[in-house]
């Protein structure tokens, strides 16, 4: 399936690169208003994982452990973030996934590289974007993250992808 | 269970297997020596050649846990995992025992199985020349037997199938294996911490536990010990988790007056209990290094719990129960590979990657019997606290590497573990302390130097090294 009009793959498509660019300019509290209020950002643990209630996840934040998270960053005495983790967003290969009423699917994929204290790391994968419509742009109910090397042992995942 | 095959797991961790060559190190300088009543030296962290001998002497003769028989619930299923170095599968054979091998094929060395968990099938074969094995590891079949004949392969004996490591033994499904062929049996091996286990299986209303949900993998850049010791650290939580307890606080004081504390705040802003808390808890050592502390969070008497005590009850009797939920406890220690959490239904093992790298794998069970909810909210505790993701874990990671970052420098020779040194009171098999004492890290290094201190053998008694 894919985008038949050229306005509304314009807008979806300026909607990621925006969410893109919050993450990796920490605008936390924009970002966090780009979601529903039963918004869910969510990372499987494994490929092809159906289900985050009855399996653990890599992430799986409600807005409250959004907010939670985001709060910690913030803190002065956040050890782990002197220096902060920074990143660098790649995103492409955007499709439509499906139309509701309300709403689509959007696929997309994402190169990311994260820098903290003293080393680079590369994440990439495929993310569907649930979008509900709000005017000329959208509202996040869900945002599932796939990482390619879901199942590998990581070190600490501190920031959203 | 899910069988995932995450080839990529183990590849990742082989990548990150350093072993160094270490011709015999440190035979002279008797590494148990470096082990003081209230001090170690900084080496047993930093010191390659002393992570070697730790492989060979600890990780070679203690019982390690390797997983749980739900993992392996049918003939031929595998699960692989290392011990120490040894890369060993643990499956389940046709007679409904389970066996660890070693996995590495006795006609060229490839290993059988492939990294991960999944079914092999009836029974195994290698993908080298296609010698076939049963899943208690005897030979089953090879190609062109008759080759073998008049030669000193004899192929009925079952020294030339897949070798068992040395003793393996299951305690209420939990599966531990020693690679030494001699040493107390696994009971007396786990001594007091027994009860840990006992109540990680009793809490469910069925009696039995199972693996569910997935397994999160983290990897930390430090020596494993010091893991082990932040496990019994109450001291560092008020400091070093500021950040998490401070943000959980402030999300709490945002809500609406009279809002119930929402479970992922109250595990999370615990941790800024202030040093009094901390006191209050019970701290058990025991002989081999075990241990545990006593629960810092008490039961929420929300619906979740309610539901979770009535169906409890409802199996045991209110008085069976209520004995069952007495035994609160947080992390207990099973020196020197896993440290489960009974509460809430976690196991977390810790594999040894080299002397500053460390792997731990979380795996979260479910209660046999207990409503569903229960089990989410397991996973949600192995979500926001333990998962890579976690919030709380990242400023442990950052406290552990600049441990053993620090400890490389030459700014000091010793680790102090003096904090109420000599007040300790004695139980039998172990010793007990106020919250705040170090007697978890001295309890630990006592058997540590006790393992360094002889040279397993995998046949015949252990000898003193001297």
């Amino acid at each position: 399936m894919n985008f038949t009009d050229w306005q509304e793959q314009q807008h979806v498509t300026q909607f990621l690169h925006h969410e893109a660019r919050l993450l990796d300019e920490h605008r936390w509290a924009e970002w966090m208003d780009l979601f529903t209020p039963d918004g869910l950002y969510w990372m499987p643990l494994v490929r092809g994982q159906t289900d985050h209630l009855d399996h653990a996840s890599l992430f799986c934040d409600d807005a409250l452990l959004r907010s939670m998270r985001v709060r910690r960053l913030s803190q002065v005495r956040a050890y782990s973030q002197q220096p902060a983790t920074r990143t660098s967003h790649v995103i492409g290969n955007i499709a439509l996934e499906s139309r509701a009423a309300d709403g689509c699917i959007v696929y997309s994929t994402f190169h990311l590289l994260e820098w903290r204290k003293d080393a680079q790391r590369a994440f990439g994968g495929s993310v569907l974007h649930t979008l509900q419509r709000e005017g000329d742009s959208f509202r996040i109910r869900m945002k599932r993250v796939d990482l390619l090397n879901c199942e590998a042992p990581h070190e600490a995942l501190e920031v959203f992808m | 269970m899910q069988n995932q095959t995450d080839i990529a797991v183990e590849r990742q961790v082989q990548q990150e297997v350093r072993f160094y060559p270490t011709a015999h190190a440190q035979k002279n300088a008797a590494p148990h020596t470096l082990v003081q009543a209230d001090r170690v030296h900084k080496s047993v962290y930093t010191d390659p050649e002393i992570f070697e001998l730790e492989m060979d002497r600890v990780f070679g003769q203690a019982w390690l846990y390797v997983g749980h028989e739900s993992q392996v619930p049918n003939t031929g299923d595998y699960f692989t995992t290392r011990l120490g170095r040894e890369p060993v599968v643990m499956l389940r054979h046709s007679d409904g025992a389970v066996h660890v091998l070693y996995n590495r094929c006795p006609h060229k060395g490839a290993k059988i199985v492939p990294d991960g968990s999944g079914s092999a099938g009836k029974f195994l074969r290698c993908l080298y020349h296609g010698w076939t094995f049963k899943c208690d590891g005897s030979l089953l079949a090879v190609p062109l037997r008759s080759g073998y004949e008049d030669t000193a392969m004899d192929l009925k004996d079952r020294e030339n199938g897949v070798r068992k490591v040395a003793r393996v033994a299951t305690y209420r499904g939990f599966v531990f294996a020693s690679l030494a062929a001699d040493g107390p049996d696994l009971p007396e091996f786990l001594g007091g911490v027994a009860t840990s286990l006992d109540n990680f299986c009793d809490r469910a209303p069925d009696g039995e536990v199972e693996v569910a949900g997935g397994v999160q993998r983290v990897i930390q850049r430090n020596n494993w010990k010091i893991f082990f010791e932040n496990l019994h650290d109450t001291i560092h939580a008020v400091a070093t988790h500021e950040s998490s307890w401070r943000a959980a606080k402030e999300e709490f004081e945002s809500m609406p007056e009279g809002t119930q504390k929402p479970f992922e705040i109250v595990i999370v802003d615990g941790n800024g209990e202030p040093l009094e808390f901390w006191e209050k808890l019970e701290l058990k050592g025991y002989d081999g290094g075990h241990g545990y502390m006593e629960g810092i969070f008490t039961p929420p008497k929300d619906p979740v719990s309610l539901a979770y005590v009535a169906s409890l009850e409802a199996r045991q009797g209110a008085a069976r129960a209520d004995e069952i939920l007495r035994v609160n406890r947080h992390n207990t220690i099973v020196y020197p590979s896993c440290s489960p959490h009974t509460s809430f239904q976690q196991i977390r093992v810790i594999r040894p990657l080299s002397v500053d790298r460390t792997l731990v794998e979380i795996f979260t069970f479910r209660l046999k019997g207990a409503p569903d909810a229960t089990f989410r909210r397991a996973l949600k505790y192995t979500n926001v606290i333990n998962s890579p993701s976690s919030t709380v874990m990242p400023d442990d990671l950052e406290a552990y590497n600049r441990v053993q970052e620090g400890l490389g420098s030459d700014g000091g020779d010793w680790v102090s573990l003096h904090r109420a040194a000599g007040r300790e009171e004695a139980l039998p098999g172990g010793r007990a302390s106020n919250g705040n004492s170090e007697m978890p890290m001295r309890n630990m290094f006592r058997a540590w130097a006790g393992y360094m201190a002889t040279e397993p053998t995998k046949h015949g008694l252990l000898k003193d090294a001297a």
